[in-house]
């Protein structure tokens, strides 16, 4: 019978651990909320896949028991009435839920300093980002504070953070687990993903929160994913992709010597390795900070200072003039661009150009994919970000610089496809990630490579 | 492509956002680097897979309005007056709540 007091009461000394070096991963955790959680698992005397398991959330996905604020001012306290079906099954499955963890302002963003409650550190070296936007979720993970995280991907929200952190990542295909409760971004793009400290973790977390839910008819019609097995010691007969885009000239040195030193193990481990062209990689980025901002400016209305959160009307005759004052000063820097951006790129005249020429870019990309994956390759293996954690403050004054740390990423939200990153080495002590990426459904494949791959591997391991 | 601070403004106000003059300013120069960065869409061949996509959705104008009722409001209001819903006097209200036990 699993000790779920004592998990419990293990989580919030090493919480108030973490927090007390100023990591500031959470928004708000408890450990009295996470006591009385044990005491409830234990009465119904639960032994789940995850029990006694402890879990951190990103604060844009609802729950009961602690405030959803996506990182926001203009959802400042906000409680949500009901919680996530996420949630709900991290629950069912037996994991004590330690709180809500910090990030980019509704996801927008690739370091979790455009969080309206402060930039969340990175815990292998606090002069540097965690990534984001699911930074918090990330550095709760690698500091030790929780044994897991959810966190949320629209365009490598979960994948580019766990690379920076050191940890694992996974997003899963588009419909594998349930939007119900996420507070919508891109509503095309945005899924829910798993971190873990190893790839067996994140794959346990996610095959919980995995499948059906009637509550948003977007999943895909399928069973849960399945347990993890052992980490396979042989991957003979499986064929691994390398997008030569995806290897550039120029690329950072580090990031390179990592992935051949990955790609050699892969061999090694009996894959095949084949060298594979993505043509309409170059479009990604265009098309993904075309697409994401068209739909969150369209998502990103209801907050209108009538039905959530704050609202400034200082005495404003006119309810238009409320919302306005209310929006201009709930949301920060980086929503607000993206409001505007998607706005203009919605509006009339300017349509055609931007959005309807990135969603046929989109599906260029969507048909690189399978026609790759249709050739016999089961997996493609990259780098997960182009460089190593940057400095707190380096890409501020630059969004697009900002944008550009999400082109390896991206993609595989707008194809829909699973990936995950895994740690593949260091370089000079900052984490490198090596992304897998998957044919549509495809996440039992490169959870078994990705297994394969991390024994054989010393993933902290100088590169150069 | 460069945005004028006037069609930031009124992008603004489309997307009901307050935005002072130097935050304009500011989102001037940034949309700016920004859209000249993402038309390399504009290089996208035509004829390719995609085109024609059915996604691509019909167009509305750009109009701010009230959200269209299923009903109209005499199908589901108990009373109305020159187009107004009438309620209960506030006055009324209180004094039924002075009434109560």
């Amino acid at each position: 019978m699993t000790d779920f007091r004592a998990a419990a009461s293990a989580a919030a000394e090493r919480i108030a651990a973490c927090e007390a070096k100023g990591t500031h991963a959470f928004l708000a955790w408890s450990g009295e909320a996470m006591l009385e959680q044990a005491r409830g698992l234990e009465a119904a005397r639960a032994d789940g896949p995850l029990a006694g398991a402890v879990v951190a959330v990103k604060d844009v996905i609802a729950d009961r028991w602690f405030p959803t604020t996506c990182g926001s001012r203009i959802l400042e306290g906000y409680r949500s009435p009901f919680e996530a079906s996420a949630v709900r099954r991290l629950r069912e499955a037996g994991a004590l839920v330690a709180g809500k963890t910090n990030c980019d302002e509704f996801a927008m963003g690739s370091s979790t300093e455009y969080s309206a409650y402060g930039p969340t550190l990175n815990p292998v070296d606090p002069a540097r980002v965690p990534g984001g936007s699911s930074g918090g979720s990330a550095a709760a993970v690698a500091s030790g504070a929780v044994d897991m995280a959810l966190g949320t991907e629209t365009g490598g929200s979960v994948r580019q953070p766990a690379a920076f952190c050191g940890i694992v990542g996974i997003k899963p295909t588009y419909g594998r687990v349930s939007r119900y409760g996420l507070v919508a971004f891109g509503s095309s793009l945005d899924q829910i993903g798993s971190f873990g400290k190893d790839v067996a973790s994140a794959a346990r977390l996610l095959a919980a929160i995995s499948g059906r839910d009637d509550r948003d008819s977007t999943t895909l019609d399928r069973v849960p994913l399945s347990e993890p097995g052992p980490a396979p010691t042989s991957l003979a007969g499986t064929v691994i992709g390398v997008p030569r885009e995806y290897l550039p000239e120029g690329l950072h040195p580090g990031v390179r010597a990592a992935c051949d030193r990955a790609l050699k193990k892969l061999k090694e481990l009996g894959a095949e390795i084949r060298d594979v062209s993505l043509p309409h990689t170059k479009y990604a980025i265009p098309t993904y900070y075309i697409v994401a901002p068209a739909e969150a400016s369209s998502n990103l209305a209801r907050y209108d200072g009538v039905r959530y959160g704050l609202r400034e009307d200082g005495g404003l005759a006119d309810v238009r003039a409320m919302y306005r004052k209310t929006r201009g000063a709930g949301f920060g820097t980086e929503v607000r661009r993206r409001i505007i951006l998607g706005t203009y790129v919605l509006s009339a005249g300017y349509y055609e150009a931007y959005y309807g020429r990135a969603q046929r870019a989109r599906e260029r990309i969507r048909s690189d994919y399978a026609k790759v994956f249709a050739g016999g390759v089961h997996a493609l293996f990259t780098p997960t970000a182009p460089t190593p954690a940057f400095r707190l403050g380096e890409n501020l004054a630059d969004p697009l610089q900002m944008y550009l740390s999400d082109i390896f990423v991206c993609t595989a939200n707008l194809a829909g496809v699973p990936s995950l990153s895994l740690p593949i080495a260091r370089d000079q002590g900052l984490p490198l990630g090596g992304q897998l990426i998957g044919a549509m459904e495809g996440e039992s494949t490169i959870i078994r490579i990705a297994q394969a791959l991390e024994a054989a591997l010393e993933p902290t391991a100088e590169v150069r | 492509m460069s945005v004028t601070r006037a069609e930031i403004q009124r992008i603004a106000a489309l997307a009901e956002l307050h935005v002072d003059d130097a935050t304009a300013a500011r989102l001037e120069a940034e949309l700016s680097r920004i859209l000249d960065y993402v038309a390399q869409l504009q290089e996208l061949p035509d004829g390719g897979d995609g085109d024609g996509d059915p996604r691509a959705g019909r167009l509305r104008r750009d109009e701010v309005a009230p959200d269209r009722l299923e009903a109209p409001p005499t199908d589901f209001a108990p009373a109305l007056k020159q187009g107004l819903f009438l309620v209960p006097r506030l006055g009324e209200l209180d004094r039924g709540e002075d009434e109560s036990p």
